[in-house]
């Protein structure tokens, strides 16, 4: 197997007012292809900073960053925005769909903005509201919508150019535990059927036992691995 | 990104927004609007006035006078081989020389007229200079080698719009006329008045047409005649018929050089219409820029307003970035927005300025018409002055293009925000 996602010595630092603080001091892991990851940590171990570096959100001061042996240090930000757009699907805690689109125009969005034609463009957005089991909700807006239902748009979003890899930041959040526990599913089962490779950043063990891999991030650290449940099927 | 999507994003939050953005509209809409009122009016001026000094001044008549503004006015007089060499000039016509009598008195047996001046012409010549303006209303020009006859302009033949003319054709009339007279020596003078009797050829039509050449209020007796009378070969101006005239000025240079520097003066009226026009040209730039500051206005306006809309939309424009949006894809969506601002600012504003021009110029035309009414310069039969505004394609498709730019220069330092904005603090947003 390859790596699509492997990270050297990745280090991150802010300015919180005059303290500087220390949030990745040097993380280095490897995401192989259709692996579902999950980072756990508790909050402020540095999870969300690391999942924006992984998807090229956010520049690290220092290490490298590959993503399907794309050196992301290299990039300036029209290319960044590219790889963001066609090898990295994210899916946030907060949803974060446009509100005045449709689940349709939401999920085909980033079609849109890869410029593919139109009527091929919402044909593929239908076919993937439908692969997340949402077929009939496709005018919808996201405020007609539950969280649930919202959070697969997300994920049908995340999944609609066919990315190297999916970047989860605490997926479950914001839902219920019946809910969250779907949507848990839901990815278990896109990483299963489509080998679609998933990191998941959560504090909740719950969701991280489901993962093939379970990384331990603590204090801007990888403290240690494990593999998880979903380690058997592979 | 689809440019169709972009356009359809941004009609979308325009939509949403609905009162700001037809207030910001309406701000354009006001800059466009007096923009083109100006614009449009101020052609509808500088055609009028075009036009009414054309129909003032023959544009194929240039006129030689003596002296120059430079030199002080001399008394050159013109002589016929001037006349003649005049007519070689390549583009003269035809050149003619004439003689003005002032303070003339007409009597027809109890009726009387005066006439500023009697102007002594070869009616020939003249007639061929201005074809158009010399148009009888009884009788005709008079017979080859008759020198006892004369020629009545209509305001003098009518004074002051009676029923009745001063005289037909075939009348006679007496003419009294002044010349000084030699006595004893130079420089001893005195003022003679003399008698003349005179057959009226013909009564010319009423022309009503502004400017020098309007002969509704000239008489004309033949050049012999007054000759004649004063014992001379001289004469006062020369009238000169060019064949085109986008000649005029070449050949006033020619006949310039016929004589000696600063002697004469010609009037030439493409000219002095060129300089009319240029001067309203200027004023109507003028007051179009005024109009523009209007435009800069809602320009900031613009600006205003879509800074306050950035912030508002700054998660938005983070969740565009993650999922992939270039910079470029973000500053495009805003610019499209002030686009479609200034697209329809301009489209409204336009149709409005037209509007706004026909009533301005509707008042206007009715206050300088009742102004008008008595003054010592509104002959009554010259119509009221009406400045019509006048359409031009050019002006609408500036003023929008105009408002566009507008629009788009100053959407342009928050659209630049909005793409320059960090994706990660943008998420983070609240």
């Amino acid at each position: 197997m390859t790596a699509v996602l492997e990270t050297r010595n990745v280090k991150r630092a802010y300015q919180m007012g005059k303290v500087t603080v220390s949030a990745l001091r040097g993380v280095s892991l490897k995401v192989e292809e259709s692996e579902f990851v999950a980072i756990l940590g508790p909050s402020g171990s540095g999870k969300s900073t690391l999942l924006h570096v992984l998807g090229g959100l956010d520049r690290p001061d220092e290490g490298d960053l590959l993503i399907d042996g794309i050196s992301l240090y290299a990039l300036n930000e029209n290319k960044l925005a590219d790889v963001r757009l066609h090898k990295i699907g994210f899916v946030f805690q907060f949803f974060n769909l446009l509100p005045r689109l449709t689940a349709l125009r939401n999920v085909e969005l980033p079609l849109t903005l890869a410029d593919v034609p139109e009527q091929e463009s919402i044909k593929k957005a239908k076919e993937m509201l439908e692969l997340v089991g949402l077929g009939d909700r496709i005018t919808h807006r996201p405020t007609e919508l539950s969280g649930g239902e919202q959070q697969r748009v997300a994920m049908a979003r995340a999944l609609i150019n066919d990315p190297k890899i999916v970047l989860a930041d605490e997926p479950t959040g914001n839902l219920d535990t019946t809910t969250g526990g779907e949507i848990v599913r839901l990815m278990q089962r896109l990483n299963e059927e489509k080998g679609q490779t998933f990191v998941v950043v959560t504090h909740d063990p719950s969701v991280a036992e489901n993962a093939d891999r379970i990384l331990f991030l603590k204090d801007g650290l990888i403290q240690g691995e494990k593999k998880g449940v979903g380690g058997a099927y592979h | 990104m689809r440019r169709k999507q972009i356009v359809a994003m941004a009609w979308e939050n325009m939509k949403l927004r609905r009162l700001r953005t037809s207030l910001t509209t309406l701000s354009v809409v006001i800059g466009i609007t007096a923009i083109i009122a100006l614009a449009s009016l101020g052609e509808g001026f500088r055609v009028t006035v075009t036009q009414r000094m054309e129909e003032g001044f023959e544009l194929n008549v240039l006129t030689v006078i003596p002296g120059s503004l430079f030199a002080g006015l001399s008394r050159e007089r013109f002589r016929d081989y001037q006349v003649q060499n005049i007519t070689k000039i390549d583009g003269v016509e035809v050149a003619t020389q004439v003689m003005q009598i002032g303070n003339v008195t007409l009597y027809n047996g109890e009726k009387k007229v005066k006439a500023f001046v009697a102007t002594a012409v070869n009616f020939t010549d003249f007639i061929k200079v201005f074809p158009d303006r010399f148009s009888f209303d009884a009788g005709g020009p008079p017979a080859q080698g008759r020198n006892d006859t004369i020629v009545i302009g209509y305001k003098v033949n009518y004074p002051n719009e009676t029923e009745t003319a001063f005289a037909k054709a075939g009348d006679n009339v007496t003419m009294s006329l002044s010349k000084t007279e030699q006595i004893l020596t130079p420089p001893f003078l005195r003022y003679v008045m003399e008698n003349h009797t005179f057959n009226v050829a013909g009564t010319l039509q009423k022309k009503g047409t502004p400017g020098l050449t309007n002969f509704d209020y000239w008489i004309f007796i033949p050049l012999e005649t007054a000759r004649n009378i004063y014992n001379t070969e001289e004469s006062d101006l020369i009238f000169v018929r060019v064949s085109n005239p986008d000649y005029s000025e070449r050949i006033a240079d020619s006949i310039e050089d016929l004589f000696p520097p600063f002697r004469i003066s010609i009037l030439v009226p493409l000219t002095f219409i060129r300089q009319v026009d240029y001067i309203i040209g200027l004023v109507q730039l003028f007051l179009t820029s005024i109009a523009s500051i209007s435009l800069l206005v809602a320009g900031i306006g613009i600006m205003n307003i879509m800074t306050v809309s950035v912030m508002e939309r700054t998660r938005e424009i983070g969740i565009m970035k993650a999922i992939g949006a270039k910079n470029l894809t973000i500053l495009t969506m805003f610019l499209t927005e002030a686009t479609l601002i200034g697209i329809l600012g301009g489209l409204i504003g336009v149709p409005t300025g037209y509007g706004l021009s026909y009533l301005l110029s509707f008042i206007v035309s009715r206050f300088i018409g009742g102004q008008q009414q008595d003054s010592v310069f509104q002959a009554p039969e010259t119509q009221r002055a009406m400045v019509y505004p006048i359409f031009s394609l050019w002006w609408a498709v500036g003023a929008i293009l105009f408002g566009i730019i507008v629009c788009v220069l100053f959407g342009l330092y928050p659209a630049r925000k909005a793409a320059k904005l960090d994706p990660v603090k943008a998420l983070r947003y609240e």
